[in-house]
């Protein structure tokens, strides 16, 4: 890594190429950036230009417009945070236990079933999140039956997922309590989730975009759907909202990450504004 | 325990147990759902090309007709292209606006007919399809773009055409920039865009 | 002087934005905010919509012509929330010429002004003014 000084001259990108930049990528993905993060833009700018040997802007800049290698995955990675841990964004399972839940049992008789996913689930963090908020926050817990099911295109991470050993770092935002209560420590800074919780996950292999996939997925009453519809260019975002549409019972929700917009993509959900959090809806009424 | 292992739950309508032939009849149902449903099992089939033409012309279901014009930009091909292309006049700007953000994920199959929309004597046709250029390799969609703007009389074109090249115009596009920008210069608007374009593309303050 | 005069009371105001091209939010932008306004923007309708739902403005600035919830529809949505402050934020809509019928619908729909486009930075300026009760 070079290192500059944080007001020396950092880079040999100009205002008007970080502004042509800054455009594209609020375009193209719905990030933005305020003239404060000028200097966070021009690194990662800069690491990416060095990393694909581009020796200009405009090089650099014709390489990600055409998405040569992959290269708006490299340059969204490099703008997010890629960790993945218990409780992330717990806004919107607030929103889950406060509000979703509420207007999704409304709907349906004492004892039914509440289906759940979490897709892409990575190596299983999200969907045990949920699982563990739900028995910790929603009094209702007991009165219905909780089906969660994780999936991902990556099937190493899915294997993790099942085994549900995580690190330190990973369970930072669990309070003791609930580390005592649902994980067994199997080293120093190894933990592994409670038996009951993993056998009460369904995970699954899924390509968002594949219909065939996506058709074996049906009548779910809520989706966590986040930071991946992000690296997805526009005619595979059309088609994941169209299957996830189908994958939704009429009235359930989806929640997408924070950066991200179902507004920018497609028509076919409602926005849905709570307290917590801002999420999608898909229309109760059949037609239209 | 109130958790359970639910697991997948298939759709009971699977596009593989049904035909072609029996999707082909279900884009006529007077069901929505039906036509939605037929809609995204036909995407990306060639063959059925006409019939979702067909079916784009009289459907009035707004996620019907994504759901169609979907299908079609799976297909990609020329006739994909004409289907779609005569949404660009429809008189509902949901309409309008579905068929640019279909047609502009085809580039490649858009390209042809791009020159011919450039030409049309609707302005407002002029108008969006410089959008369609957006997505277009850089060099093709400067040439295409400037040659609009060397004649182009109705500064919204002009404008709109601009804003898609300070995105894409290579530095081709910058004497195209500077005449448009003196011939509009008391219009509000044109020569702060010219201008901005300029600088965006030469990477050099305006 | 116009400007100026703006300046002294649109200190605060808060105005949406909302264009698909990104030098058309550019150019209101930088014209708002050297009159003192703080100008948020969006790329269509339904992303105004978001942005109207969390946080409130004193106007919104919004183009017929967009994809995904053009500005007619936008202005409807925004004028049957429930949250009736949300609802009675002004709403200025600019068009093109040819739309000049969609601007009658527009002012039924519930837009307070409308503008033609190309708009200039001073007639831009002088009815956020008006529109946000920056001046009388």
């Amino acid at each position: 890594m070079r290192m500059a000084p944080r007001d020396g001259p950092v880079s040999q990108i100009t205002p008007e190429e970080v502004q042509r930049f800054c455009e594209f990528l609020y375009r193209r993905t719905g990030m933005s950036f305020s003239e404060s993060k000028r200097y966070f833009i021009d690194r990662r700018l800069d690491e990416r230009m060095a990393a694909t040997g581009s020796p200009s802007f405009q090089s650099y800049f014709s390489l990600l417009r055409a998405d040569a290698e992959h290269e708006i995955e490299h340059l969204i990675n490099s703008f997010t945070v890629n960790e993945t841990y218990f409780y992330r964004e717990d806004a919107q399972l607030r929103c889950m236990t406060e509000d979703m839940l509420a207007g999704i049992v409304s709907r349906k008789p004492e004892g039914a079933s509440i289906r759940i996913w979490s897709v892409p689930c990575s190596t299983g963090e999200e969907p045990y999140s949920i699982a563990l908020w739900l028995m910790e926050n929603w009094p209702q817990v007991d009165a219905y039956n909780i089906e969660i099911v994780g999936s991902d295109i990556d099937t190493r991470a899915l294997k993790a997922a099942a085994e549900g050993i995580y690190g330190d770092r990973a369970l930072m935002r669990l309070s003791p309590d609930i580390i005592g209560r649902y994980f067994t420590k199997l080293d120093e800074g190894s933990y592994q989730i409670d038996e009951g919780l993993r056998g009460s996950i369904e995970f699954s292999r899924i390509n968002l975009i594949d219909s065939a996939d996506m058709a074996q997925q049906r009548d779910f009453d809520l989706i966590f759907c986040r930071n991946v519809l992000i690296y997805f260019d526009d005619a595979s975002r059309r088609v994941a909202a169209e299957n996830l549409y189908d994958c939704l019972t009429p009235g359930g929700y989806i929640c997408l990450g924070h950066s991200e917009s179902m507004s920018r993509i497609s028509p076919l959900f409602n926005v849905a504004r709570f307290p917590d959090a801002i999420v999608y809806q898909k229309p109760e009424a059949k037609n239209g | 325990m109130p958790l359970i292992k639910g697991g997948g739950k298939a759709a009971k309508d699977s596009p593989k147990d049904a035909g072609p032939a029996a999707h082909l009849a279900a884009l006529k149902s007077t069901d929505a759902d039906a036509r939605w449903s037929a809609a995204r099992a036909l995407a990306g089939q060639a063959s059925a090309v006409p019939a979702l033409a067909e079916a784009l012309t009289s459907e009035t279901a707004p996620r019907v007709r994504e759901a169609i014009m979907t299908a079609l930009m799976r297909v990609g091909d020329e006739a994909s292209v004409k289907a779609m292309l005569p949404c660009l006049r429809a008189d509902d700007a949901g309409v309008r606006g579905a068929a640019i953000e279909a047609l502009q994920s085809m580039p490649d199959a858009v390209a042809p007919f791009l020159q011919f929309l450039f030409g049309d004597s609707d302005s407002d046709v002029r108008l969006l399809a410089t959008e369609l250029a957006r997505n277009m390799p850089e060099a093709e969609a400067t040439r295409l773009l400037c040659a609009l703007i060397e004649n182009e009389s109705h500064p919204n074109v002009c404008a709109a055409a601009i804003d898609v090249l300070t995105e894409v115009g290579t530095r081709d596009a910058i004497p195209a920039l500077e005449k448009c920008a003196e011939r509009f210069a008391t219009t509000p608007f044109l020569p702060f865009a010219a201008k901005m374009a300029i600088a965006r593309i030469s990477g050099t303050e305006a | 002087m116009a400007e100026a005069v703006a300046a002294r009371t649109s200190e605060m105001k808060r105005i949406l934005v909302v264009d698909d091209s990104s030098l058309v939010r550019l150019y209101y932008r930088a014209a708002l905010e050297k009159s003192g306004f703080t100008v948020e923007q969006a790329i269509n309708g339904l992303e105004a919509m978001e942005k109207v739902l969390s946080e409130a403005f004193d106007l919104v600035i919004v183009d017929v012509n967009m994809p995904r919830m053009d500005g007619l529809a936008f202005i409807a949505a925004l004028r049957s929330e429930a949250d009736a402050h949300i609802a009675a934020t002004p709403a200025l809509m600019i068009s093109t010429e040819s739309e000049r019928q969609d601007m009658l619908a527009a002012t039924s729909a519930g837009a307070n002004f409308y503008l033609v486009k190309p708009v200039s930075e001073a007639d831009l300026v002088k009815h956020a003014a008006v529109l946000t009760g920056a001046s009388p």
